[in-house]
């Protein structure tokens, strides 16, 4: 009993992290129309450039804006550069799927040229352990959930209270249309990449403080988690990527620790398939969702 | 040529044999279908795996290696039960992932079970012997034959080949049937295929399974020659190889691709271990991925047809379904614009 409490903690630590990747990735679905599979490795190269300022002597919280702003600018270097080029060309969905894969496959190979094929560990005091009611947490890990709750309060203001989240709610349900309203769809989707960028640098640096160790592979297999949650909420819905990530989170520390941590993953691709078979439009969608992976509106 | 030098082309002739039978299958769910299996290197590895199992016997019990079922049977029936385990497997892969869904959510899908496989294999050690992977896969026919290594290593190169027509005719077959067609209108426009009573899932899982039944063929032929496997001789970055290997020969096109199988996995991977560079572990490694990635992004960028294009099939209109002309003369030019609108777009 008391090991399953202590994975419920873990697990709401795991589902914050999985909470702040899976936002960002899911608004890129919705802004986009596409699925960024950079996305694990964005998070990884984020966290070595925090692992270098932290090695540097910098407190790992000071390097939290640091991995932000790489992950939003190369996020938004490889929307610029990459994405959206093969997007104006009208490169059919499967196509940038190849895309996203063969670019993220040169930027983990260029995270190993640099940095080999070694395990990392950031250097931070995890504090005093506290007892919350019944869960056992690390005054780190707390810091950990105030940030995701504090990001994802911020991008739920931000899209439904802002000019800006409006904008990028119009482009994302129909650009045309948001063009055609006077929105200049092509700065909005910049900013989207960006922002959701810095979601994904924060979450690499939160999600290596979460699992101590990373080397130059841990943000690709992070991807199998992170889909498995956006799709478990709904494609393109930041609110249910929060959803699918509490369940993901708690499901797979819940496995992890009453089975084996080796299954954490394999949890989340049941999870996946489940929802696939049963729901693929998603635990959020609305009704009129029927088909699959069917891109909601952000934020509604 | 030296034993040694004849050892290494024959080595190589039969690595290129297989990678031709492993891009054959690709292309036809990729480059025919539109199924983007990025999980196609789990399916190779399933045949090899099941070929294994099947020709090594029982595990011992205090041997080093742990696997389930274990048997030797006798030498066709192994490479024949991987193909049959690889179709059947791919089905219910299929059955998951090509139901209902957006074709990249698709791939992903089946991304994501490419790389959940390979932690299973890694972790499940009673299963296949986990990240040590089985080793000391007896060769077929070897103790039947009675030839010296080097002369079996001819002979696979032989058994290779006969593998390779065998899967090329099959495929061949696929393709230029009216099946073969309509997989290509669905992979061109699933909507307008579907319209015209294509059964986009039914097509898409047709070219899954026999795709998948080819790459378990090529893995049975691999693993015997290999000797061992284990998961690290299937990560996913394997199905990029062939993927790009798609790319730059022209996807569509089995004689673009099979160049492309040369280019690639043959000289490209081959060719490079010849350099000889003392930089740390692993870092000649990522060069070459880096470099198979950038090429995929190259190749989609400037010749997203391929260096050997598919070439587009026009179907001729009998002239009486023509609307009467007016001017018979020009019938011909109106025939001609017709059979335009048949080819391909792309």
């Amino acid at each position: 009993m008391q090991l399953f409490l202590e994975s419920i903690g873990f697990g709401i630590v795991t589902a914050s992290v999985l909470a702040i990747a899976g936002v960002g990735f899911t608004i890129q679905v919705g802004i986009a129309n596409m699925f960024n599979l950079t996305y694990g490795t964005v998070m990884i190269i984020a966290a070595f450039v925090a692992y270098g300022c932290n090695a540097a002597g910098v407190s790992i919280w000071v390097c939290l804006p640091v991995a932000a702003v790489t992950g939003g600018v190369l996020t938004a270097l490889l929307h610029r550069g990459v994405f959206r080029p093969f997007l104006r060309r009208g490169t059919s969905p499967f196509a940038m799927v190849i895309v996203t894969v063969a670019t993220g496959f040169v930027l983990q190979y260029t995270l190993q040229a640099i940095w080999g094929s070694n395990y990392y560990t950031y250097r931070f005091s995890r504090g005093t352990t506290h007892h919350l009611g019944p869960l056992l947490l690390t005054t780190a890990q707390l810091w950990i959930i105030a940030l995701a709750v504090l990001l994802l309060l911020a991008m739920h203001l931000l899209l439904s209270q802002t000019k800006l989240g409006k904008a990028m709610r119009a482009t994302a349900a129909d650009p045309d249309l948001a063009r055609a309203c006077g929105i200049q769809t092509d700065r909005i989707a910049a900013v989207a990449w960006t922002l959701t960028g810095a979601l994904c640098g924060l979450g690499g640096v939160a999600l290596v403080m979460s699992t101590a160790t990373f080397d130059f592979t841990t943000g690709a297999s992070f991807m199998i988690v992170v889909v498995a949650a956006a799709v478990l909420g709904g494609v393109g819905r930041p609110s249910g990527a929060m959803v699918g990530a509490l369940i993901v989170g708690l499901g797979s520390e819940i496995v992890a620790a009453v089975l084996s941590p080796d299954y954490k993953d394999v949890v989340a691709f049941g999870l996946l398939i489940v929802t696939l078979l049963v729901r693929p439009q998603g635990l959020l969608a609305g009704r009129g969702a029927a088909t699959a992976g069917q891109v909601e509106v952000l934020g509604s | 040529m030296s034993s040694a030098m004849q050892f290494y082309v024959s080595v190589i002739l039969i690595y290129l044999g297989i990678d031709l039978i492993a891009c054959w299958g690709l292309n036809l769910q990729y480059g025919v279908a539109g199924v983007v299996n990025l999980a196609f290197i789990a399916f190779q590895a399933v045949g090899a795996y099941t070929a294994a199992i099947l020709s090594m016997g029982p595990a011992q019990p205090q041997g080093y290696q742990t696997y389930f079922i274990g048997a030797s049977l006798p030498f066709p029936v192994p490479i024949i039960c991987a193909v049959l385990v690889g179709g059947v497997l791919s089905g219910l892969v299929g059955l998951v992932a090509l139901r209902r869904l957006r074709s990249d959510l698709q791939a992903i899908v089946l991304l994501v079970f490419s790389l959940v496989a390979t932690d299973i294999a890694t972790n499940q050690v009673g299963f296949l012997n986990g990240s040590a992977g089985l080793s000391q896969i007896p060769l077929p026919l070897e103790s039947l034959l009675n030839l010296t290594p080097l002369d079996y290593q001819w002979f696979y190169v032989g058994f290779t080949a006969v593998a390779c027509l065998l899967a090329f005719w099959v495929v061949r077959r696929l393709t230029g049937s009216p099946l073969g067609r309509a997989m290509r209108s669905v992979r061109d426009n699933e909507y307008a295929a579907a319209a015209l009573g294509r059964n986009v899932f039914a097509m898409r899982m047709r070219a899954l399974i026999v795709g998948g039944m080819i790459a378990a063929f090529s893995g049975a032929l691999l693993v015997p020659i290999v000797g061992a496997w284990a998961p690290s001789s299937w990560l996913y970055g394997e199905t990029l190889v062939l993927f790009a290997a798609l790319l730059l020969g022209g996807r569509g096109n089995n004689l673009g691709v099979a160049l492309g199988a040369v280019l690639v996995p043959g000289l490209f991977l081959e060719g490079t271990s010849f350099i000889h560079y003392t930089a740390r572990p692993g870092f000649i490694d990522a060069v070459q991925w880096i470099v198979i990635g950038l090429l995929m992004l190259l190749v989609l960028w400037f010749r997203p047809q391929g260096l050997l294009p598919e070439r587009p099939r026009r179907v001729d209109l009998a002239p009486s379904l023509l609307p009467p002309s007016r001017w018979p003369w020009l019938a011909r030019n109106r025939l001609a614009e017709r059979s335009e609108l048949a080819g391909r777009p792309e």
